[in-house]
């Protein structure tokens, strides 16, 4: 690596040629701000705040578009460069509504923190804000179906635009007018239509876009708790932050609040699709299964419990009548350790090859042709995982599961047990309405569902067992690339719905197959032995799960470059000057303000 | 000095291709295509000449910069926008001598080794681009522009660009990023344009008076167009002359003239009654001189060194009945109007800038509004992305800096106290 050795504020620092005077001085913890640069997104130069004395220019230059050079001396700190950069943002908040109560940035938003550390203390404005679409009442407008835009907080750094065009490539986003007029706005107001429209949320350093998932939903300080995992609705495995808000047991609501991505150059840099980022809402809705399903002799769904229901699933398989009416329906979104159970479970029962067949659905994702985040096709986390332990993965010519095989024994009704393994969202198991119509026809004797929603195919079951959705369990899969990746138990799965591994455990011991496991860590470690000649699986035994942590910020995680920011804001702030004692009227007299010098 | 650029320009037919080949015309291209590129890079250098859009950078140096050991096209873009307001040079040799022109950008292609030059024009000169659009399908005719040009093998093309109207078209990256289809603003330097300009190939962007200079350089030699005028600000200038004068009008002379000459000799002097109160040397956008300050060379050199620039030589002058602070307020409406609003301070400081000016105006003005004028004009200078910044913090800080009695005199009576004229007793309205 070619390197180049530079002065920032009198230190020393060394960093890869070609970096910025920005990025230099982000790696090395010296703190300059910026809003128009972003690590994932060209330089645009035009926010003017990163601004910087480099010895030997006249002018100051801004920091992010000034490559470093051999003996450079940079300062951020001479007066001439704070006096200017607090210039500038005065600029930025002459008409900047400084509505913070009210927006969905406040209290993890950069426009505010870097104004606090490098602004003026106040401003010498005095002229009414500027406001769009008359006197502010639409300033606030749709911006596609995910998205919210208020213009009026819109600092206009061009990192919404510069993502469409260069990241989506398809650019729906422009400025339109000029100067002091311009306003961020897509073609005759349609709003950004794109699967990865969730990510402009998260680009915009302020609140001006905001998604209409998280609206008003919570702040920062109400979610105290997140959790680093990854993804599973499709192949990708995108890397992912699980946000938790703090909720007593009793509130209605979720705790699951919010999902956002984690910065991983390998596998989705700063990014995520919508999908992934909003189709969570279900883990804790109310079609969720809660607890065990039997169907009684009045033939109606009836709760009960874990015990009876796990002698009753052991019941049928033997009264199968012998492995060869016996099937197993596989999710790709099954893990490496359900996976592993379930072959197991295989193993006591003697159970045939063509018994078994893994199922998932393919949608091709509208996105424009060059896209630069591209959503893969297949909407399960673990094909990949499948097909190396050894599990039926048969795509069509067209890439869907080809079931057509498996299906016929079904409908043929010489597989008479079938065991559905569905922990998906709803719909990714790719198309069940066969097996509905095979049970209610009679020609499928008995149908056992381990599922996480309330699905037609549950409802058709005979045996329910209530599973953990992907947020719920520890549990490692392999992307499209074979990269192995676990997911992180962030909440517990709800009501008497267990661990995915567990339940398998339980229903393998109860069939008389030898399992000992005491937590989804044995299996892994037993996996990783038996595929210890496959280097995929080679971290597999000590695959390490986050657990929740103080949040810090989800900037901090999704882009590792803001980092220093949000250590910066979660610094106290410095205590309320107050002087004197609080009045005899005051009727806060709840609250204590302590008097500083 | 015999006028070089503009000489005939008053007859009837002077824009014609048949009156400019019985003058000379195109001969300057036949001595450039008889020479090596380089050779009249270095002519043009040894000449020096210097930019006439303003910043009066040497072209030959500028052309020695355009990346040459590239397999990318090189591009030449002529910068008709003139937009500047008190600037009306560029539209005259356009509509009168616009073969020149051509002539001019085929030189510089040639120089450079570029096929094409774009002529980029301002929104508003539709009547020009119409002269120029039909004088240039003669030329294309007769083989002076396209394939094989005066049958030398040289094959050039010339393609006319009308803008939108803006005038930070006329910044050389934002006119690049125009031509590209793009909203017109300007893109960080470095890279400079001659390295990556259009469609990021190398370009050089060069004024319409420039390259109107590069026949008669080529014709006549660096050492007639270095004697033309004082040294490094060589060859016949055009002066634009408006304001309180008696004959307001674009003059050609030389960079020797005086300021003084200028408005007093070519222009008639200030109209009757009336006495010199301040003048703005190179368009709008440089800082004031002052009547006692005008006794100087009107060239890039001379202008600099008493604190001014000569721009685009469009010299505005004003009387006693101009107010100043209208006139700052009228810049100010100018360039928030015209600001592209890409970075911060230009953005908001032009339009806060424009509200103070307003509002002191307005006989509302507090003291303190005067020193917020600096302040704010200062935050703006020397931050911005491209000199549009500079350019309009200039007409506050100047004003206030050469007329501040002025200025604290509307915040006491809460009026103008300026014999103002007809424009500048008017009401202002808020914007
Ligand atoms: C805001 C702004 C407006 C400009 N407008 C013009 C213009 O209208 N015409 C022009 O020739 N140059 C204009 N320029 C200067 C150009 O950027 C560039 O320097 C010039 O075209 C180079 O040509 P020259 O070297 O022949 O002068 C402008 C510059 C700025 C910053
Ligand atoms: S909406 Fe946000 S990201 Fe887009 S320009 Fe405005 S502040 Fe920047
Ligand atoms: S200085 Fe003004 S014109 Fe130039 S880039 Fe900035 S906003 Fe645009
Ligand atoms: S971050 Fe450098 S100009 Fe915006």
């Amino acid at each position: 690596m070619d390197t180049v050795t530079l002065t920032i504020d009198g230190r020393e620092v060394t960093v890869e040629k070609g970096k910025t005077v920005l990025q230099a001085a982000i790696d090395n913890g010296v703190q300059i701000p910026y809003y128009c640069y972003h690590p994932g997104l060209g330089i645009d130069g035009s926010c003017r705040v990163c601004i910087v004395k480099i010895e030997k220019l006249p002018k100051l230059q801004t920091s992010c578009s000034t490559p470093v050079a051999e003996g450079m001396v940079v300062s951020t700190q001479t007066p001439e460069v704070v006096e200017a950069r607090a210039s500038v943002f005065e600029f930025l908040l002459i008409n900047h509504p400084l509505d913070c109560p009210v927006c969905d940035k406040g209290g993890e938003c950069p426009l505010q923190d870097f104004s606090y550390s490098f602004g003026p203390n106040e401003s010498r404005m005095e002229f009414p804000r500027r406001v769009f679409d008359g006197e502010g009442v639409r300033a606030d407008v749709d911006f596609g179906p995910t998205l919210m835009l208020n213009r009026n907080r819109c600092i206009l750094c061009t990192r919404c635009v510069r993502f469409m065009r260069e990241i989506d490539t398809d650019p729906q986003i422009n400025i339109v007018d000029r100067g002091y007029g311009s306003e961020i706005a897509t073609f005759q107001e349609e709003g950004v239509h794109s699967l990865l429209s969730g990510n402009l949320m998260d680009v915009c350093p302020v609140g001006a876009i905001t998604t209409r998932d998280y609206r008003f939903k919570s702040r920062p300080w109400d979610n105290p708790d997140a959790v680093d995992t990854i993804c599973t609705l499709c192949e990708k495995g995108c890397n992912t932050t699980a946000w938790l808000k703090a909720k007593p047991e009793w509130a209605k609501g979720a705790r699951l609040i919010r999902i956002t991505p984690r910065f991983n150059p390998d596998v989705n840099d700063y990014w995520m699709c919508d999908i992934g980022r909003f189709d969570y809402r279900w883990i804790e809705g109310d079609n969720r299964l809660q607890k065990p399903l039997l169907r009684s002799e009045a033939g109606v769904l009836e709760p009960t419990d874990w015990r009876n229901v796990v002698g009753k699933v052991a019941d049928r398989v033997t009264a199968a009548g012998g492995p060869s009416a016996l099937g197993f329906l596989v999710s790709g979104h099954a893990s490496l350790e359900e996976l592993a159970l379930i072959g197991r479970l295989g193993g006591t029962l003697g159970l045939r090859e063509e018994g078994v067949a893994v199922g998932w659905r393919r949608r091709e994702k509208p996105q424009a042709p060059g896209a630069k985040f591209k959503i893969p096709p297949v909407d399960a986390p673990n094909l990949m995982g499948a097909a190396d332990m050894g599990f039926p993965v048969r795509p069509t010519s067209s890439g869907d599961a080809d079931l057509a095989a498996f299906r016929g024994d079904v409908e043929a009704g010489r597989i008479t047990v079938l065991y559905v393994f569905d922990p998906g969202p709803e719909g990714t198991l790719g198309d069940v309405s066969w097996i509905v119509e095979a049970r209610q026809s009679g020609r499928l004797q008995h149908l056992i569902v381990q599922g996480v929603l309330m699905t037609p195919l549950a409802a058709a079951a005979d045996i329910v067992l209530p599973g953990a959705a992907w947020v719920e369990k520890d549990a490692a899969y392999v992307n499209e690339q074979g990269r192995l990746q676990g997911a992180a138990r962030a909440i517990a799965p709800p009501g008497e719905a267990m661990e995915d591994w567990q339940i398998l455990v339980n229903v393998g011991l109860a069939l008389g197959a030898p399992l000992t496991y005491t937590s989804s860590q044995e299996v892994r470690a037993e996996i990783a032995a038996g595929l210890g000649d496959n280097p995929r699986y080679a971290g597999l035994a000590e695959l390490a799960f986050a657990r929740p942590t103080a949040a810090g910020n989800w900037l901090k995680t999704s882009n590792p470059s803001e980092r220093w920011k949000w250590d910066f804001m979660f610094q106290d702030l410095p205590p309320v000057k107050f002087v004197g004692k609080p009045g005899a009227t005051s009727w806060m007299n709840g609250i204590p303000l302590t008097e500083v010098e | 000095m015999e006028p070089v650029l503009t000489r005939y320009i008053r007859e009837p037919n002077s824009y014609t291709l048949d009156f400019f080949l019985k003058h000379d015309g195109y001969n300057g291209l036949k001595a450039a295509l008889g020479m090596e590129p380089n050779a009249v890079i270095d002519l043009v250098k040894a000449s020096g000449l210097r930019g006439r859009g303003g910043a009066g950078f040497p072209t030959g140096l500028k052309w020695q910069f355009v990346l040459k050991d590239t397999p990318l096209p090189k591009y030449i873009c002529c910068n008709a926008d003139e937009s500047e307001p008190g600037t009306f040079k560029d539209h005259v040799l356009m509509e009168r001598n616009p073969h020149l022109l051509f002539e001019g950008c085929l030189i510089g292609c040639r120089a450079i080794g570029a096929k094409v030059a774009y002529i980029y024009i301002r929104g508003e000169f539709f009547h020009v681009q119409k002269v120029l659009e039909a004088e240039l399908a003669k030329a294309y005719a007769q083989g002076y522009v396209g394939k094989n040009i005066m049958g030398t093998g040289f094959d050039c093309d010339i393609v006319i660009h009308r803008g939108a109207g803006a005038y930070e078209a006329g910044e050389e990256t934002a006119l690049i990023e125009s031509l590209e289809g793009k909203r017109a603003q300007p893109r960080i330097k470095p890279p400079f344009p001659a390295v990556s300009g259009l469609y990021n190939c190398p370009t050089a962007v060069n004024n319409v008076e420039t390259l109107c200079n590069l026949p008669s350089i080529l014709l006549n030699g660096a050492e007639w167009f270095t004697s033309l005028g004082p040294e490094k600000n060589g060859g016949p200038k055009l002066f634009c002359v408006s304001g309180h004068v008696k004959k307001p009008g674009t003059y050609e002379a030389s960079m020797s003239t005086t300021l003084h000459e200028l408005i007093y000799g070519h222009a008639g002097g200030i109209r009757d009654g009336h006495q010199l109160k301040a003048i703005i040397p190179g368009g709008s956008s440089v800082p004031i001189l002052l009547p006692h300050e005008l006794e100087i060379p009107a060239s890039f050199d001379a202008v600099a060194q008493v604190g001014s620039m000569l721009g685009s030589a469009g010299i505005i002058v004003m009387d006693e009945t101009t107010c100043m602070v209208w006139a700052a307020r009228n810049l100010l409406y100018f360039y928030k109007h015209e600001s592209c609003g890409k970075c911060t301070p230009c953005r908001e400081g032009g339009d806060w800038l424009h509200r103070i000016l307003t509002k002191i105006e307005n006989g509302e003005g507090e003291m303190r509004d005067i020193d917020l004028l600096t302040s704010i004009g200062s935050n703006i200078a020397g931050k911005t992305l491209c000199a549009f910044g500079d350019a309009a913090a200039t007409p506050a800080l100047t004003t206030v800096k050469h007329f501040r009695p002025e200025f604290e005199a509307h915040v006491r009576e809460g009026r103008c106290t300026v014999p103002a004229d007809w424009r500048a007793a008017r009401t202002p309205v808020a914007h």
